[in-house]
């Protein structure tokens, strides 16, 4: 194989976002293409150079074929959106209909969660599991949390082994999440900026009870966000175009931040809000530039990237 | 040129499905076939063949199957499905009203 093709494959491949095994497959599949090509213009009479470039010529950019043939992956059935929205659907019952004022509801919520994460993840990380594997690191946040707040000592315990642990288990969703894309950082992480936009509008300070009221006064309009974020979820599986993943992620959480806000009258400072935003960008920029930066071989050392032989 | 590449695009996976109907094809062997039976009328961006057929594959009309050659080598062959004949039928049925439509206007020894 010469070195302009060699060099074409590459591109395909490091432009193709598919699991593994899918480009594994299709490089296989494109390479097999090549050579029967390659072997008919050499016995032609064309050197064995031309040969390639004209091949390539024939297949067209390798950042094309690597877009168009993501564009055939990239939709999901109607049940895989529906399955991947619905742990917003859930958090957005919990608030409409009030279960969040049960702790039994909540608890059978974040098990079921739980185990439907730890299913999807050894099932191969197909997409609909990424907005399950966000919620499932709020138990995690949570108890870590909780633990600040024991008596003093076991918060020691919260800072020399559990905190280590989180954050052993947050790189390890991140390692493998972004070998397989980006962008399923970004679905995963989406809800957290508005969680904690309500987190600060419900002021979980002071008195519970005042707390507890105001949550039941926002609780309407925290399940309108879920809800939101459940939609823009099925429209993502359901899109085949990159740009427009992207955008129907990015608009979605501007859109329900600005929700959270309004709501949130006079308790959301507008620098906080601006914050918000700055986390919501993040979310996008941070992965991506994360991704780019395994790919370049410049974090290969911290996120485990190997490109496939 | 560009109006009948275009032309191709609109009609691609009625004429990879009618390839695969009489027999299991590879890619490379699907461009060649066309190019051959059209005449050379049908000559396309190769890069674009692929998608097609991993798109008609993700629906369920053709299943692709790697094979290994004597030789060593392995090529996917593409399978029409159940499914993907019946979708054919339709196609076929509704290309052959729609040029019979065509030839009834188009064709000036058609007229009275």
């Amino acid at each position: 194989m010469t070195a302009t093709i060699s060099h074409y494959l590459d591109s395909i491949r490091d432009s193709l976002r598919l699991d593994i095994l899918s480009k594994k497959e299709v490089i296989s599949e494109l390479e097999t293409h090549i050579e029967d090509e390659v072997k008919e213009l050499t016995e032609a009479g064309l050197s064995e150079e031309e040969a390639a470039n004209t091949c390539i010529s024939l297949l067209g950019s390798a950042k094309l074929v690597a877009r168009q043939i993501y564009e055939a992956h990239s939709q999901g059935t109607w049940r895989q959106a529906l399955f991947a929205s619905l742990p917003h659907l859930l958090f957005c019952l919990l608030f409409a209909l009030s279960w969040w004022q049960g702790i039994g509801g909540l608890l059978i919520m974040l098990i079921l969660i739980l185990i439907t994460t730890v299913y999807g993840w050894w099932r191969g990380k197909p997409t609909w599991l990424f907005p399950w594997l966000g919620y499932s690191l709020l138990p995690v946040v949570a108890a870590g949390l909780f633990l600040l707040y024991l008596p003093r000592g076991w918060s020691w315990v919260a800072i020399i082994i559990y905190i280590p642990l989180g954050l052993w288990l947050l790189y390890r969703i991140i390692n493998h999440t972004i070998k397989k894309d980006w962008l399923y950082l970004s679905l995963m992480l989406l809800p957290i900026p508005i969680i904690i936009g309500w987190f600060i509008a419900v002021e979980w300070r002071g008195f519970p009870e005042y707390s507890l009221e105001r949550l039941r006064h926002f609780a309407p309009w925290i399940g309108l966000s879920f809800l939101a974020l459940a939609a823009a979820v099925v429209t993502f599986i359901r899109l085949r175009k990159r740009w427009l993943k992207i955008a129907v992620l990015f608009i979605t959480g501007l859109t329900t931040l600005t929700l959270v806000a309004f709501y949130a009258w006079g308790r959301l400072e507008l620098i906080t809000f601006l914050l918000l935003i700055l986390l919501m960008v993040s979310i996008f920029l941070i992965p991506a530039l994360l991704e780019n930066g395994v790919r370049s071989g410049k974090w290969g050392k911290i996120f485990e990237y190997r490109p496939m032989a | 040129m560009t109006q009948r590449r275009e032309l191709i695009k609109g009609n691609i996976d009625s004429l990879l499905l009618c390839l695969m109907s009489q027999k299991p094809m590879y890619g490379y062997q699907i461009i060649k076939e066309l190019e051959h039976r059209s005449e050379g009328y049908f000559q396309f961006k190769e890069g674009t063949l692929y998608p097609a057929l991993h798109r008609l594959e993700k629906v369920g009309l053709i299943l692709g199957k790697w094979q290994m050659l004597p030789t060593g080598q392995q090529r996917k062959y593409y399978h029409i499905t159940d499914k993907g004949y019946a979708i054919l039928v339709e196609k076929r049925d509704q290309w052959q009203d729609f040029l019979t439509a065509m030839n009834l206007i188009i064709q000036p020894s058609g007229s009275k």
